[in-house]
């Protein structure tokens, strides 16, 4: 853990040795805070201009409709899912970034830092996974429109279904800044609080295993619109904050700020 | 929590709780404001339909919900009163109280749950049994989480003399129990009055 640069046992190293550590650390934090964002955008593109899954394939729609639309949209499918895939890798370091900094609150054992960095680390697989279906369904357009039916239920429900981890991540991270006793806190506390509620935004997901049609159908408001909007938002939250934060440490530990 | 002496002494602005918790809140607010839009919305569409389903509903079930939820509003607005002049041994027996009232709210949403299930209504009957399931049904996470809070600020009141940190603490969970209460009112005229 990069805590025991700092701690008693280590008087003995080198001052300068120190700092330059400290210094690839900062920036090496800074790598991962900004490949959070590069994730959002990328994800983005792959998903709204490329795909042109927005709005996502409606789950009302016949065999033959949702077979015609990979038929005549083959490329920018397979486009768009490589590129989403390409994207996914990047919220490891996001992760990461995270976990580092939840373990400055913390202390030791960091229990709650591991809750988020394994819930964190989960939620990749509902990116990667989604974008290799879309490419089996975009792999042979021309075969029987019930199996691409299939395949494109099974993309989109392992897409936006699974809301537990998500839920996990945000919550163990908003209790963890909460319990930040410092004078001058790591990160705000409306931080934790705003990670509360997109908590609760992502439970509607749950929902869409009922539905073909209106709000809670995978292309609804309440599974689709306002979390999607969330997500993307929290990331540019938490991009924010995460870079303050690096910034911060990197004042309060070196006494000038990273390059 | 509209405690006279409390206006007094404290600043006209004094906002219960921390701001944080306040973000909480609004943004829950405009989630169910929107869930409500949406239900208006599709009733309006087709209206036999919702007025033909609301009648099947039990009122009773709905009114003493009502009455459960907002006796237990009371009591923690209470507990919050007591807390601030230091009687915290009647302030966690109100706390208890509050839990208490949480667990008849999901007692008797047990029975209404089932006495619907039997009659053969469920989330997939119609819009209006979608909505009603589905809005109760999140409703009921939050009284849930609710009582977790209540649980959480019982055991910071037992803890020993409530510092001002822990009386922020009180009133924000406070605040959320509230939000709880406001929206099973706003459910019960949507759902079960509303003509």
């Amino acid at each position: 853990m990069w805590c025991g640069l700092y701690s008693n046992d280590n008087a003995v190293v080198d001052i300068n040795g120190t700092i330059g550590e400290l210094k690839m650390n900062i920036r090496a934090q800074m790598f991962c805070v900004w490949s959070g964002l590069g994730f959002a955008l990328l994800f983005l593109v792959a998903i709204w201009p490329t795909a042109d899954f927005m709005p996502p394939l409606a789950p009302s729609l016949s065999a033959d409709a949702i077979a015609e639309i990979y038929r005549s949209n083959t490329l920018s499918i397979r486009f768009g899912a490589l590129l989403m895939m390409a994207a996914s890798g990047l919220m490891c370091p996001f992760v990461a970034v995270i976990t580092i900094q939840m373990q400055r609150i913390e202390g030791s054992p960091p229990i709650l830092s591991y809750a988020q960095l394994s819930a964190g680390t989960l939620n990749v697989v509902f990116f990667i996974l989604p974008s290799l279906i879309w490419t089996i369904a975009a792999f042979r357009p021309e075969r029987d429109p019930q199996l691409t039916l299939m395949l494109n239920d099974f993309a989109w429900i392992v897409f936006l279904m699974p809301f537990t981890t998500f839920i996990v991540q945000n919550f163990v991270f908003g209790i963890t800044v909460l319990s930040d006793k410092r004078e001058r806190p790591i990160f705000p506390r409306w931080l934790g609080y705003f990670n509360f509620w997109v908590a609760v935004l992502f439970i509607p997901g749950g929902l869409l295993t009922f539905f073909k049609l209106g709000p809670f159908a995978w292309n609804g408001l309440f599974v689709w619109w306002i979390p999607f909007s969330v997500f993307l938002a929290w990331y540019i939250v938490m991009f924010t904050m995460l870079r303050a934060a690096v910034s911060q440490q990197a004042i309060d530990e070196e006494g000038s700020a990273p390059a | 929590m509209s405690d006279p002496n409390e206006a007094r002494t404290a600043s006209a602005q004094h906002l219960p709780g921390e701001a944080g918790v306040w973000m909480f809140i609004v943004g829950d607010l405009v989630i169910f404001t929107l869930l409500f839009a949406v239900f208006l919305y599709y009733r309006a569409d087709n209206v036999p339909l919702f007025t033909e389903s609301q009648r099947t509903l039990n009122q009773t079930y709905g009114a003493v919900n009502t009455l459960l939820l907002l006796s237990s509003s009371w009591f923690v607005a209470l507990a919050v009163q007591g807390a601030r002049i230091g009687e915290r041994l009647n302030a966690l027996r109100l706390i208890a109280l509050a839990f208490g009232c949480g667990v008849g709210f999901i007692g008797i949403k047990y029975f209404e749950y089932s006495e619907k299930f039997r009659a053969g209504y469920n989330i997939v009957t119609n819009d209006f049994f979608m909505y009603y399931f589905l809005t109760t049904g999140i409703h009921l996470v939050h009284v849930v989480i609710g009582m977790a809070v209540l649980a959480f600020l019982w055991h910071t009141t037992r803890g020993g003399e409530i510092d001002a940190g822990e009386l922020s603490t009180l009133e924000s969970g406070a605040s959320f129990w509230h939000l709880v209460d406001i929206l099973w009112i706003a459910l019960f005229a949507l759902l079960y009055m509303l003509r």
